[in-house]
């Protein structure tokens, strides 16, 4: 059911599930009185410039790590995920804002719409693909940025564009 | 139901009617509904009415608008609309380095900002493995707790103000502005301090601050009961509150509530005692938690914080280690790649944070879990059956600042 063993740094466990198995997963934490994880501490989408991440933070009475659930490979084109609002009503907010900021589709919400962008906008803000203008904050150690770097979009190749995470 | 275009009444001829055309700011929003829930919600029964509240309205804290779907003087239903505020500080976060994310996340919450630019401050601390002196971990806790007692003091301001009563909120900001200025003695700003920084503060306590500490702590718990006097039997402050907006816990739990509400409804959950961080460990204090799960237990449950607060305050002062207050860190910052979540326990609840490095000086992904975020849904759930005048006060009790809510 998990993609990668689970890792556990400092004070937080890390376990990776694929789409399928993401609400098999977090129905048993939630439910089973031996995790009785009951508390949804956060619910976020990742952009990792290859690929989707939605991640929930979890905490339980029971342990004394918090719980990151990392569900993985979500391709950027099309990303799904069977939504949580049946175990966390709340996580209803977390989802639409993981809609409006990356474009990841939550089946099963009800109240899927944008939450912070006007109805009529249509590119999602927090992808790795979206640049903001040039005069934005910049970093004295990053040298040049990407953004800068290729000004033209497009004529870029898409390997400079997107920022990835070397992070695996 | 959608409208394309809203018909008006004509001034001149009330035969005759106008055709304007639909914007966004109708009752009715002039495109197909987006889900489910928004069909059903602008699907109007007999007698039923859309208001709109906001979202320039002086009770809704800031600019959220919420759409009241009433029947009569009763609201049937709700659905706030957010993004006035949006400034999108995520993304401006991850296009500046570590050192800009601390003031960019410090007007998130507005009346607490030592708690939200606390946020990547922690998360680049856990990213970094680092170890923060322990002068410095005294003096964050001394300023956190500070900063929770002006927070609760304006909110029992807020509340009756959302009430009608205008003068609590005279007393609160008293108490608020002695904290304020104390802070500002300390950090050189009002409001949006500034001070914390990755590896420590920006320096040490000073002799203004302290002597203004002394003198606020010599009447804090006094002050604290004066101002209680003046609210808690009022007769018009109780039968608005008490059995208003009430909670249970499973429901608070399924809401992702945290903080007052979700305490007020009996569940000690607080991040300082659940998943400890910083010095409190160290400290002695206890959750209060209330049973009732209503407006007035929300508002007994500030004050209980408050005096919290304050025997934390004289703890700290007592304990308070000498030393230096900042780390020996660089002043480029390259985290490892890796993840990191931290959370803290603000004065609205769980202020979370996960950071995601890519070893670059700038974050690769800074997520800002905000409490009151999570904690403003539950009005969709407190207030269908209630009267219009009502929504304020539970909306006030539930404390949101939109600072965070629209980040």
């Amino acid at each position: 059911m998990l993609l990668s063993p689970p890792r556990a740094r400092r004070d937080t466990t890390e376990i990776r599930v694929s789409t399928a198995h993401a609400s098999d997963v977090m129905r048993t934490l939630h439910d089973d009185p031996e995790f009785g994880f009951d508390i949804l501490a956060d619910v976020c989408g990742v952009d990792t410039g290859d690929h989707m991440q939605v991640v929930y933070h979890l905490w339980s009475a029971a342990s004394p790590d918090w719980l990151r659930v990392i569900v993985d490979e979500l391709p950027r084109d099309d990303p799904r995920v069977p939504s949580v609002t049946f175990l966390w009503k709340g996580a209803e907010w977390g989802e639409r804002e993981a809609y409006d900021m990356f474009g990841i589709i939550f089946e099963g919400n009800r109240d899927l719409r944008r939450i912070y962008m006007p109805p009529d906008y249509e590119s999602f803000p927090l992808r790795k693909d979206f640049y903001l203008a040039d005069d934005a904050p910049r970093s004295p150690g990053q040298g040049f940025r990407h953004m800068e770097r290729v000004h033209d979009p497009s004529t870029a190749t898409p390997d400079l564009l997107i920022r990835r995470s070397k992070l695996r | 139901m959608t409208a394309d275009a809203t018909r008006i009444r004509s001034l001149d001829d009330p035969t005759l009617f106008v055709d304007t055309p639909a914007t966004i700011y109708d009752a009715v929003p002039p495109y197909p509904p987006r889900s489910e829930r928004e069909a059903e919600f602008y699907h109007l029964r007999d007698g039923e009415l859309l208001i709109n509240l906001g979202p320039q309205h002086p009770s809704t804290h800031g600019v959220l608008r919420v759409v009241l779907k009433i029947d009569g003087e009763r609201v049937v239903d709700l659905d706030p609309v957010l993004g006035y505020l949006h400034r999108g500080v995520e993304k401006i976060c991850e296009n500046g380095d570590w050192h800009h994310a601390i003031s960019n996340c410090d007007p998130l919450e507005y009346v607490a900002s030592m708690f939200s630019e606390a946020m990547p401050v922690l998360a680049c601390e856990k990213l970094l493995d680092l170890e923060v002196p322990r002068r410095a971990e005294y003096i964050r806790v001394l300023a956190w707790e500070l900063n929770r007692i002006a927070s609760h003091a304006l909110f029992v301001g807020w509340l009756a103000l959302d009430l009608g009563g205008l003068t609590p909120i005279l007393y609160s900001f008293i108490e608020r502005d002695e904290i304020v200025e104390m802070l500002a003695a300390l950090t050189g700003q009002r409001l949006l301090f500034n001070y914390l920084r990755i590896g420590g503060v920006n320096g040490d306590l000073n002799h203004e601050f302290m002597s203004r500490l002394g003198d606020w702590m010599s009447h804090a718990a006094e002050q604290l009961d004066n101002n209680q006097k003046l609210l808690n039997e009022n007769e018009i402050f109780v039968r608005r509150t008490k059995g208003l907006g009430t909670l249970d816990r499973e429901t608070a739990l399924r809401l992702c509530m945290t903080g007052p509400p979700l305490r007020a409804t009996g569940i000690p959950y607080d991040v300082r005692r659940a998943h400890p961080y910083s010095v409190y460990p160290e400290l002695e204090f206890r959750i209060p938690t209330r049973e009732e799960g209503d407006s007035y237990a929300r508002y007994q449950l500030h004050l209980d914080e408050a005096r919290e607060s304050i025997h934390i305050i004289d703890q700290v002062l007592h304990q308070m280690p000498d030393g230096p207050v900042m780390a020996q860190i660089p002043r480029l910052i390259r985290p490892r790649p890796g993840r990191a979540w931290i959370a803290i326990e603000s004065p609205r609840g769980q202020y979370g944070c996960f950071a995601i490095s890519d070893g670059s000086d700038q974050p690769f992904r800074l997520r800002i879990r905000d409490p009151s975020y999570f904690n403003l849904q539950a009005v969709g759930v407190l207030t269908p059956g209630n009267l219009i005048a009502d929504t304020m006060a539970i909306m006030a009790s539930l404390d949101p600042i939109m600072g965070g809510i629209d980040k």
